[in-house]
């Protein structure tokens, strides 16, 4: 089946989540090829192992609705049928856009796919991970968007050759006063620890105690969905269904009674430590260590002490 | 300026989703998406500003329209709603094409969503519905500005970025974006006597098809049989312990 994957650049390479759809395409002997979209110059995403194209944008620019145009040129020019990005801000908007464009609705939230006698099998995860919910896309054309975190990312070596270049001029809207956050600390994606935040910790400023147990262990941050709704964190914090999937080593769930939006979003962590008053909080059921404790309280002995 | 924001009436979110054959069971009555009430605190914030004439559209199984109402309640004008049996299980796609022509059907220079619904967070639809359109789509909106100009503030995998807001799009805005108003109990009795439109799906051109078969759900439930234990004191302890045997310290 010919497929085309919809990469991004981050940080002058492939993304991870570009990596673990290249990897699944793989190991199901998928007839690939890469568009990767991107601002930098001469990144390193190219490799001896797959066709990579690279969409350069003008960052002054919401260009994805010209990326999209060239895109669904690709995808007619070559009789493409299975396309597919990682669910991010930019894979959404441009796998929505092209969906319009070649009327077949994408399945979004993907965590595993197959290929069945020329069919596309996809699974979602519903009910915080309980339950999987498997679907066949019957249109010729079969838009993905991939949960990043669902594969295993393909180690390969990149390089600033063994790609094309195409330059996206668009006459979209511009953009003023582009803001990078600084990454302080450790980053949720990678980090080996993870310490998140909820309701439990009644206030915003108790959150200074999970930021001193983080910083003892040198922890990444996160939320949920309730405390960056009440902006007590930023949304790039937040960790769930509708922000990211962590898999560390260990997570330490603060005063999270453990929605199931949250469990999607952490649920495949390596070690589970929850700590809640509610003896009945769901977050236990898929803990592997409980205490049932104040958090408030027990929070600061922690850091304390270690 | 005329603004259509679109409000999803979802299952109580405090309850678990259930599926019959493959589609959420929709009680009758069902309530407004906490993610809409950011889109419709920036349509009305525009509406202050501009004297904007504001919708809301809607589409799905309307029951007793209680989470329409719960729209209404914060400060639009009026509701466009089309609910039709055909459209249950809709793909994001069918969806999307209602609600772009309910846009078109109230006029709408600004079309505001949420970014994703509580129960079935696709988080398409509102760029679906801007490609649609023919109209530039600024997505997860995180701050808007509003004087002469209306300056909107873009959540990106790496920060943020500033764009215009031009004067025919589509916005989605993101949960903590800005501060929904509450309505007091005036605003609760207003609501009633605003119009609530019904149209059908002969009213609109609809071609969007469905493509996704439902196959399964399968129980992939890993319950796990972790410790749990009650504080007395030594919880602490029992942490610091596990996370040195865990080689995490």
């Amino acid at each position: 089946m010919k497929t085309l994957i919809i990469g991004e650049v981050v940080e002058g390479k492939l993304s991870s989540g570009t990596l673990e759809i290249i990897a699944k395409s793989q190991e199901l002997g998928l007839e690939f090829e890469v568009a990767t979209v991107g601002t930098e110059e001469s990144p390193n995403i190219g490799s001896e192992s797959f066709k990579n194209t690279y969409l350069k944008c003008n960052e002054t620019q919401l260009s994805l609705g010209s990326v999209a145009n060239t895109l669904k040129t690709m995808v007619d020019e070559q009789s493409i049928s299975l396309i597919m990005a990682p669910s991010t801000y930019v894979g959404r908007d441009l796998i929505a856009f092209l969906s319009v464009d070649f009327s077949s609705s994408q399945v979004s939230n993907v965590i595993n796919f197959s290929i069945e006698e020329g069919n596309v099998i996809t699974s979602n995860s519903i009910n915080g991970g309980e339950s999987e919910y498997n679907s066949k896309i019957t249109s010729d054309k079969k838009f993905l968007l991939i949960r990043p975190k669902s594969f295993e990312e393909v180690q390969v070596e990149l390089s600033n050759t063994n790609y094309e270049t195409i330059e996206i001029n668009s006459e979209d809207p511009e953009v003023f006063d582009i803001f990078i956050e600084e990454k302080t600390g450790p980053q949720l994606e990678d980090s080996k620890i993870v310490v998140s935040a909820g309701r439990g910790m009644v206030d915003s400023s108790n959150l200074s105690l999970v930021e001193d147990l983080a910083s003892k262990l040198n922890a990444a941050i996160g939320g949920t969905r309730a405390i960056v709704d009440a902006g007590w964190m930023p949304y790039s914090q937040q960790v769930g269904q509708t922000g990211k999937t962590v898999k560390p080593d260990v997570y330490i769930a603060l005063g999270i009674s453990g929605a199931t939006q949250h469990q999607v979003g952490m649920k495949d962590s390596k070690y589970i430590i929850a700590i809640n008053k509610d003896e009945e909080a769901p977050i236990f059921q898929i803990s592997d260590l409980g205490i049932v404790a104040d958090t408030l309280s027990i929070v600061p002995k922690i850091t304390e002490n270690l | 300026m005329k603004i259509a924001v679109c409000a999803k009436q979802i299952p109580d979110p405090a309850l678990d989703i259930t599926y019959s054959e493959g589609l959420v069971s929709r009680p009758d009555e069902q309530v407004l998406d906490d993610t809409d009430r950011y889109g419709i605190e920036v349509a009305l914030q525009l509406k202050e500003k501009f004297d904007a004439e504001v919708t809301v559209i809607s589409m799905g199984k309307m029951g007793t329209e209680k989470g329409i109402q719960q729209a209404l309640q914060m400060g639009p004008d009026k509701a466009l709603v089309l609910e039709d049996d055909s459209l249950s299980g809709s793909n994001s796609l069918m969806t999307a094409n209602v609600l772009s022509e309910l846009s078109k059907k109230v006029e709408a220079d600004i079309t505001i969503f949420g970014t994703e619904s509580t129960d079935g967070y696709s988080g398409v639809i509102p760029q679906q519905v801007s490609r649609m359109l023919g109209l530039p789509c600024i997505s997860y909106i995180k701050a808007v500005d509003i004087a002469d100009t209306v300056s909107l503030t873009r959540q990106t995998s790496t920060g943020s970025e500033k764009v215009q807001m031009p004067s025919n799009c589509v916005l989605s805005v993101t949960a903590g974006g800005v501060e929904p108003r509450y309505p007091n109990f005036k605003d609760i009795m207003a609501a009633k006597s605003k119009p609530v439109e019904k149209i059908s799906l002969s009213d609109i051109e609809f071609s969007a098809v469905q493509n996704i078969e439902f196959i399964d759900i399968k129980d992939v439930s890993t319950t796990k049989q972790g410790e749990k234990i009650v504080d007395e004191g030594e919880g602490f302890q029992v942490i610091i312990d596990k996370l040195k045997e865990l080689k995490a310290i």
